[in-house]
């Protein structure tokens, strides 16, 4: 197949759902589908956001809300992102200061011994607090459009608290977060790995919950494109989208995790210790309470569950937790900003290729599933896992309007009805 | 009612170049400097400031956090946007190519707020044009020492004039097509083994 272009620079974050792409490179799969491939390092989302908008990368490790967020309000010079292929499923967990797990405790012990933790315990702990003329706490999480908001937010939500006005919410890098925590200057965080491994190893912080215990199996990172890059160089697009797949698949081979480790701990690429980036990878998760291993196989999907498929009915979700917490102002067509952002269409002609079963329906129902299940509409069935929320809502992707109007726990900033009239 | 002055809050870890910028914005606006604060602290001087713009450095890591103000901006009555909302994006584009952010607080008129963002632009270039230059003569003066030192290392073994040291020396350098540098770099690192 003639490619288009195949000298390609793509942009990443030092964390390790960066992993898809480093193997893709170290492994000669963008080799193999003709791609001559130079990864380049960023410090923060917003880089890697405005060097593809302006057309200084190809393409880029991407969180998965920043797709869809590039849609609304012609937030980046008109530019917009495309994907048509996920990184990675789950990977993430709040963890709280010593400090604030010593108090969550005190204030309701039986809390904290649920699995999942709720923030039952946290609640009362702020409202103590707040009794007694202290500042509330801060929470740290990566970017404003990210999984990690949302999960932290859903996750407080749930227990009735209001992210924007009984918490601080922070936002700073990844890199940072251990640090800020060890330092006091926030009291808890939502962050990939191996940040939470390292703030349990170093006894700065306990994980309490991780992102797949508030939504099981959420999605995490994608591979952006500007779409005019997508529309010009089509094939280019599809030889990308199948080198990281394949990536994908040989990472899901556990005996290929200590090899990424090693890669991955070059100063290149993520430049910490393989030991700190270990635990995730062979999935045993962040220690919630040190004398208990939390069965955590599941910690980091990187391609079975098909979870390297752009499922519209993600950026659609992304899409609903925008606009519950304000950050959509103006009515848009949510369906719409989904079928333009993410392109399973791509992932089809790629996983074809590679002879990889793909599904054949661009949505599903999210958190509707309790238990593993099989999705047939395949080109050969793919087995599926389990898909709840912490809270047992689910999401009917055909009724945006009547999900968001379930949340008691909103910050909404435009009518639902001008939302629903769009969608009529 | 009267302009008042701009508030430009620079937030660079490179001294060098915050010294440019602010010298280029002078007149333009007034500058405040937050060199080395990061996270949660910069946030309380950007709420303690409330400065119309940011101008920072495109690699700072701080960018996220700051980008993160739109949340805020219930409790800090400012939203803050990138300037390059209106428009067709070619600043911006020029901006990412100079390494140069900036954040903008939303009603501040374009006309007032382009000259700022044009000027950061063009010190970052400068400084960036400056720091090739000095890297440049460094790396120049360098080699010249190194074609010095084996010219007269060549003078001296064979009993060459100097122009044909230096002949013999370019002779080598087309025929293994290596820079002349390379070549007195060779001529040293053989030299210095025969010394020991």
């Amino acid at each position: 197949m003639r490619l288009e272009k195949n000298q390609l620079l793509i942009g990443f974050v030092p964390l390790i759902d960066s992993a898809p792409l480093v193997a893709a490179k170290e492994k000669g799969f963008f080799e193999k589908h003709g791609l001559n491939v130079e990864l380049e390092r960023h410090q923060s989302w917003s880089q890697i956001r405005d060097k593809l908008a302006a057309g200084a990368l190809d393409a880029a490790h991407m969180l998965a809300p920043m797709a869809p967020a590039s849609w609304l309000d012609n937030a980046y010079g008109g530019e917009r992102f495309v994907t048509g292929l996920s990184l990675n499923l789950n990977g993430n967990a709040i963890t709280v200061s010593e400090e604030l797990y010593r108090q969550m405790v005190e204030a309701d012990p039986e809390a904290m011994f649920e699995r999942p933790t709720s923030a039952r315990a946290l609640k009362k702990v702020i409202a103590n607090r707040l009794k007694a003329g202290q500042e509330t706490i801060n929470i740290g999480t990566v970017f404003p459009f990210s999984s990690h908001n949302y999960a932290v937010r859903y996750w407080l939500g749930a227990e009735g608290l209001n992210p924007d006005r009984d918490v601080r919410m922070v936002v700073a890098p990844p890199p940072y977060m251990v640090e800020h925590l060890k330092e006091g200057k926030i009291d808890a965080f939502c962050v990939g790995e191996p940040w939470n491994t390292l703030a349990e190893c170093d006894s700065v912080g306990r994980a309490i919950v991780r992102s797949a215990e508030i939504w099981r199996h959420m999605p995490e990172k994608v591979l952006g494109v500007r779409q005019e890059w997508a529309d010009e160089f089509p094939e280019t697009h599809v030889a990308l989208v199948a080198s990281v797949l394949e990536a994908a698949a040989w990472l899901d081979k556990r005996r290929n995790r200590l090899e990424i480790a090693e890669i991955l701990s070059r100063n290149d690429y993520i430049g910490l210790q393989t030991k700190a980036l270990l635990p995730s990878l062979a999935g045993i998760g962040a220690l919630a309470n040190r004398k208990s291993i939390i069965e955590a196989s599941d910690y980091l999907i990187f391609h079975r569950y098909a979870a390297n498929f752009p499922w519209r009915s993600h950026a659609l979700w992304f899409l609903t937790q925008m606009a519950r917490w304000g950050q959509i102002v103006s009515p848009v067509d949510l369906h719409e900003i989904a079928q333009g952002a993410y392109l399973p269409e791509i992932y089809r002609a790629a996983a074809g290729r590679l002879g990889v079963a793909y599904p054949t329906i661009d949505e599903k129902p999210e958190g509707a599933e309790e238990h593993a299940w099989m999705l047939s509409e395949a080109t050969t069935p793919i087995a599926m896992p389990s898909s709840r929320f912490v809270d047992g809502f689910s999401f009917n992707p055909d009724a945006v309007i009547s999900y968001l109007e379930g949340f008691k726990r909103h910050n909404l900033r435009i009518s639902l009805r001008e939302i629903a009239d769009l969608h009529s | 009612m009267a302009d008042t002055p701009i508030i430009v809050l620079l937030v660079d870890s490179n001294p060098e170049r915050a010294k440019i910028v602010e010298q280029g914005l002078h007149g333009a606006a007034v500058v405040k400097q937050a060199p080395s604060l990061h996270g949660v602290e910069l946030l309380g001087v950007i709420e303690r400031l409330q400065p119309d713009a940011i101008i920072i450095d495109c690699e700072s890591p701080d960018r996220d956090t700051i980008e993160n103000l739109q949340l805020v901006a219930r409790k800090n009555p400012k939203p803050i946007v990138m300037f390059v909302e209106n428009g067709d994006g070619a600043l911006a584009k020029e901006a990412v190519r100079a390494g140069v952010s900036a954040y903008i607080v939303d009603g501040l008129s374009e006309k007032r707020v382009l000259p700022v963002v044009e000027i950061a632009i063009e010190r970052f270039r400068m400084f960036d044009a400056l720091w090739r230059d000095l890297e440049k003569s460094k790396r120049d003066l360098e080699a010249r020492k190194a074609i010095e030192r084996a010219k007269g290392l060549l003078m001296q073994k064979r009993q060459l004039s100097e122009n044909d040291a230096y002949a013999a020396m370019r002779t080598m350098a087309m025929k293994q097509k290596i820079s002349i540098k390379d070549v007195a770099d060779n001529i040293l690192s053989v030299a210095s083994l025969f010394d020991e």
